[in-house]
């Protein structure tokens, strides 16, 4: 029988399991204390903050699809002032791991917010969304060019010394070259993966549904997807990554597990039973048992092919 | 206000409110606790749970009601629960209308499905206010006019107005509100329904009424947790997105800006 589900990730971060709320689906955490046993997740992914607030995008900003969830949010925050002052006390009286979401319109914008960060109390790890437009380079996304990806990332790694994920966009080519570039520059752990860029028309107003006309996908929809994405990343690079994407049960766990993954995040599902990843936790250790694995060690990157199977399993599971 | 909770309630009675529209009673003590104009975030097949308001509240019998039109798959589902079948739900959630003043003229106007949280507040707070508070209620037509014979139940009747005139009369709430405005001072309406309605209802209510909205928005987690059901409104520095599951659904008139 599994008993220990925790993992340890580089720069000494452990997790008591690999289940973390994903960002931008769990707030700013406390929202849903009084459904969810907060203390009980592997971590907490917080929404986007920035160094000033950002408004955001016009509504509608959520459209069901199939199996899935378009969302054009628009990554509005109140500023990490007003996070540091009012949402992270509520947020680390939880006993979980607190992992702040980072977003910037500039390289500058991500320094500077990640230094902000740095020493705070309760903040145990940054994650960088590259899924950000780049002002000063035409508004293309960092994560969708390696040399920006890049850049974003060392300038954060030079300004924090917490363990730093950095979090993938699935809307490029090649996600493994994005992953070898923050990886070069200097990233801790992969996340991966962030959501799927789709649209929707509204029939009745012959126009896109969302009022940011196009948004990101997620949901089951995009499981196939970020499995094939993580199964990729994980033969080429020597990190550990957090996967997600459609996770609604522990047997999608345990694929992401299997592809590569050393702990996942979990966000769709959440809006609809608040305490499933709760219900995760406790019957991880049953399917890991029924699969035939006695540690969670065992069964990272099983699914990779023989010659890369070993070179996964160092990255980071106790 | 009451925290609202996850909570199995039983359906323990379903009508047919109108044409495609269904109402469900609801046995829940919490949910019973609710104030008028909040909802319940119901899960249904889809990937998203349905915010439904409270079409009545009985808190001496632990009832509430959830008064829908079948719109898509989630209210197609609902209207297909019967006795004895149970719901999933969040609630009660956001923030109800406040109780009346007392002192003041009241009126309640409601476009199509807006009406039914309105008829909570009637039905909790009508005999807080001297003289009955004065309800308009509009539909498209007359098969949709809905939750008509319980304000009747009341004593009260409303007046209907029917965007094709097959009943009442035709037109919106828009010319009887004006009307019954021009003769009350310093009044209090609270509205709920279809966007262009409520501006119409801000729109004549300025300057002559306190204004209260229960507005609409899709929905994620329906708790506050992921900016999807923003509105804008006027804040300290121009436009700001504040959302209807927690910030509302019930917002001043002067607050929105549109
Ligand atoms: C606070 C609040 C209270 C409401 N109270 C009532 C009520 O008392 N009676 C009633 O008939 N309707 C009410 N609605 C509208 C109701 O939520 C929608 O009609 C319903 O969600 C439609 O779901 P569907 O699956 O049938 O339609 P679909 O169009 O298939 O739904 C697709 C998605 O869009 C969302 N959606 C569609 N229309 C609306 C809408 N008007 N508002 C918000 N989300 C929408 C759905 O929730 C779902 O996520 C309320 C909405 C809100 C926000
Ligand atoms: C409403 C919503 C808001 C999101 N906001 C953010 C965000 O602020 N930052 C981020 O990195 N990812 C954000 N995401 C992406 C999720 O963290 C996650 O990568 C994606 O939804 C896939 O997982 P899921 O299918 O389990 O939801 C958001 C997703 C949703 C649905
Ligand atoms: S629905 Fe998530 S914040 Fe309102």
């Amino acid at each position: 029988m599994v008993t220990d589900l925790g993992i340890e990730l580089p720069r000494g971060m452990k997790l008591s399991n690999p289940v973390i709320a994903a960002s931008g689906t769990f707030g700013f955490g406390s929202e849903y204390a009084r459904f969810v046993d907060i203390g009980a997740l592997g971590g907490v992914s917080v929404k986007g903050v920035s160094p000033k607030p950002w408004l955001g995008n016009p509504p509608p900003r959520v459209w069901e699809t199939p199996m899935g969830l378009l969302n054009s949010i628009g990554l509005q925050n109140p500023g990490v002032e007003t996070f540091i002052e009012k949402d992270l006390p509520l947020l680390r009286s939880h006993p979980t791991k607190i992992i702040v979401n980072i977003i910037g319109h500039t390289v500058e914008e991500y320094r500077q917010v990640a230094e902000r960060l740095t020493n705070q109390d309760g903040v145990h790890a940054l994650e960088v969304n590259i899924s950000c437009p780049n002002i000063k380079e035409g508004g293309m996304m960092f994560g969708q060019d390696p040399d920006q990806a890049f850049a974003v990332t060392r300038a954060v790694r030079d300004a924090t010394d917490l363990p730093l994920l950095v979090k993938l966009s699935p809307n490029v080519t090649s996600p493994v070259i994005i992953a070898q570039a923050v990886e070069a520059a200097g990233a801790d752990v992969i996340s991966a993966i962030n959501t799927v860029l789709g649209l929707a028309i509204d029939i009745g107003l012959r126009r896109p549904a969302l009022g940011g006309m196009t948004g990101g996908l997620s949901g089951p929809a995009i499981k196939p997807l970020a499995l094939r994405i993580v199964y990729e990343i994980a033969q080429q690079v020597k990190i550990p990554i957090i996967g997600m994407g459609g996770i609604q049960n522990a047997e999608d766990v345990v694929e992401f597990l299997m592809a590569g993954a050393s702990a996942v995040m979990v966000g769709t599902i959440t809006f609809q039973y608040p305490d499933r990843m709760n219900q995760i936790i406790r019957e991880l250790p049953d399917v890991l048992q029924s699969c035939g694995f006695a540690s969670l060690r065992e069964v990272v990157g099983v699914a990779l092919p023989q010659s890369q199977k070993s070179n996964v399993q160092r990255a980071g599971v106790i | 206000m009451e925290e609202g909770k996850r909570l199995t309630c039983p359906v323990v009675a379903r009508t047919q409110a109108a044409e495609g529209h269904v109402e469900l009673i609801l046995q829940s003590r919490a949910l019973a606790r609710a104030v008028p104009g909040q909802f319940a975030h119901i899960l249904t097949p889809g990937v998203l749970r349905r915010p439904i308001s409270f079409s009545r509240i009985e808190s001496e019998n632990d009832l509430i009601g959830l008064l829908f039109q079948v719109v898509g798959s989630g209210t197609r589902w609902l209207a297909e629960r019967s006795i004895g079948n149970e719901l999933d739900v969040l609630g009660p959630l956001g923030n109800g209308f406040p109780a009346p003043d007392p002192m003041k003229p009241w009126a309640a106007v409601g476009g199509g499905v807006g009406v039914p949280p309105l008829f909570a507040a009637v039905q909790k707070w009508s005999h807080l206010t001297g003289d009955r508070p004065e309800i308009i209620i509009g539909a498209r037509t007359a098969g949709w006019v809905v939750m008509e014979n319980d304000f009747k139940e009341l004593g009260i009747e409303p007046i209907v107005t029917t965007d094709d005139g097959s009943k009442g009369q035709k037109g919106n709430v828009a010319d009887p509100l004006s009307l019954w405005l021009d003769n009350h001072n310093e009044a209090q309406v609270y509205a709920c329904g279809p966007i262009p309605m409520l501006q119409a209802v801000r729109r004549l209510s300025a300057g002559r009424a306190t204004t209260y909205l229960a507005l609409e928005q899709r929905m994620g987690c329906g708790i506050g947790a992921c900016l999807a059901c923003v509105v804008p409104t006027v804040g300290d520095f121009g436009l700001s997105y504040r959302r209807v599951c927690t910030d509302g659904p019930v917002f001043r008139g002067e607050e929105m800006m549109w």
